[in-house]
């Protein structure tokens, strides 16, 4: 996969000056340590699920070398969740293109890096921003997340206020036409970009990519999805939000 | 400096068809066979009036804007057994509600912010990114 992290932690006695120094060195020394943990899970994911390196799991499954009921549970629920978006997306989401190897990529960023945030959490850390290749989850905000506009690459189309919350962005600009209508096999062109905020990025990232498979129709999808707000420009620059979605006050940007 | 967008709402009202369920008018043996549960020693097989076995009930068919609604209903006793859909609309929104989506216009803008969403970034497209730019200030 190969994506860019990067990790601020903001808890109160990692940021506070006035702590004892003793507290403050504890803190600094947990918040260091859960975030190398972040980075070897990460990677331990990359080796596992990367269907481009030919020793993964998914690629020894994809080849027949792994029976299903040996995978891992970790794979078993990655592809489980794969299943109920292709069927809740009539095909147009499906990891098992024809002619194409099993590529579980999608659901599989959203999934590990939400998992990497309970690691976070579950270190005692409340107040962290963990962005993973554009794949932003926060905690104990006020946290501002921009949404990068489609064409300006240094610029934003839109602003988030956000507290604890996922959020994910499917766009053709990055690195093309990549997500494909599993229904046609073809490049989906309806949408130029698609972010999703939900409760977890597990759910974030995989509505965000099947809701861009299902082309314009899939902005009125993801905004049905239970606890989704959605945000999406359009050819042409229109734009389609839901009416939840938390756009920060424009006075204050 | 504030700019006012132009906000169109679209309307989606009644796209959610409230199903009404009304029973036929008042026979005599709805009536009892709503109100009324068969005695245990009356229920045998002997017994056979339909209206104390398992009576059906068909509805009215109701109107509704996403096309006609009628059900029946099948009783054993006073309690529902079996609810079936004669006539429903064919559309697949008839089960979930669909939310309103507001329309737009896109905006260009720069502000300071925590963190970028955007589409899964290559190492390459990170070095120019606003991103690494946040990352090299908290740095």
């Amino acid at each position: 996969m190969g994506f860019p992290v990067s990790l601020r932690i903001d808890d109160p006695v990692v940021a506070d000056e006035t702590a004892k120094e003793t507290a403050k060195e504890t803190a600094k020394e947990t918040a260091e340590a859960t975030g190398d943990a972040v980075f070897a899970w990460l990677r331990a994911v990359d080796e596992r699920f990367s269907p481009f390196k030919p020793d993964s799991e998914v690629s020894r499954y994809d080849r027949g070398e792994l029976a299903a009921d040996e995978l891992s549970a970790d794979l078993v629920h990655v592809l489980d969740i794969c299943e109920r978006y292709r069927a809740a997306t009539g095909g147009a989401f499906d990891v098992r293109l024809p002619g194409r190897g099993l590529d579980p990529c999608a659901v599989v960023k959203g999934w590990s890096v939400q998992r990497a945030a309970e690691l976070l959490t579950s270190a005692g850390l409340s107040r962290f921003c963990l962005n993973a290749g554009g794949d932003v989850v926060v905690s104990g905000g006020p946290w501002r997340v921009g949404v990068r506009h489609p064409e300006l690459a240094d610029r934003l189309c839109a602003v988030l206020d956000l507290t604890d919350a996922a959020v994910a962005t499917s766009a053709r600009y990055e690195r093309g036409d990549h997500i494909l209508d599993g229904r046609t096999g073809r490049p989906v062109t309806g949408i130029d970009s698609l972010t999703v905020v939900a409760p977890t990025l597990t759910e974030a990232d995989t509505v965000a990519t099947a809701a861009f498979a299902l082309g314009a129709d899939g902005v009125e999808w993801a905004a049905a999805q239970e606890g989704c707000e959605v945000y999406a420009v359009l050819p042409g620059g229109r734009v389609l939000r839901s009416g939840g979605f938390p756009t920060a006050d424009a006075a204050a940007a | 400096m504030k700019r006012a967008l132009p906000v169109l709402v679209l309307s989606v009202a009644g796209l959610i068809p409230v199903w009404r369920y009304a029973p036929s008018t008042g026979t005599t043996s709805t009536t009892e066979a709503v109100s009324t549960p068969p005695a245990s020693s009356s229920g045998s097989s002997s017994s056979s009036t339909s209206a104390s076995g398992s009576p059906v009930f068909t509805g009215t068919t109701v109107t509704t804007e996403k096309g006609d609604v009628q059900v029946q209903v099948t009783y054993d006793g006073d309690k529902i057994t079996a609810v079936k859909m004669l006539k429903q609309p064919n559309h697949p929104q008839t089960t979930a509600a669909v939310p309103k989506l507001i329309a737009e216009t896109l905006t260009a803008q720069s502000a300071d912010i925590d963190a970028v969403s955007g589409a899964t970034l290559t190492s390459d497209g990170y070095k120019e990114s606003l991103q690494a730019a946040i990352d090299a200030k908290g740095a």
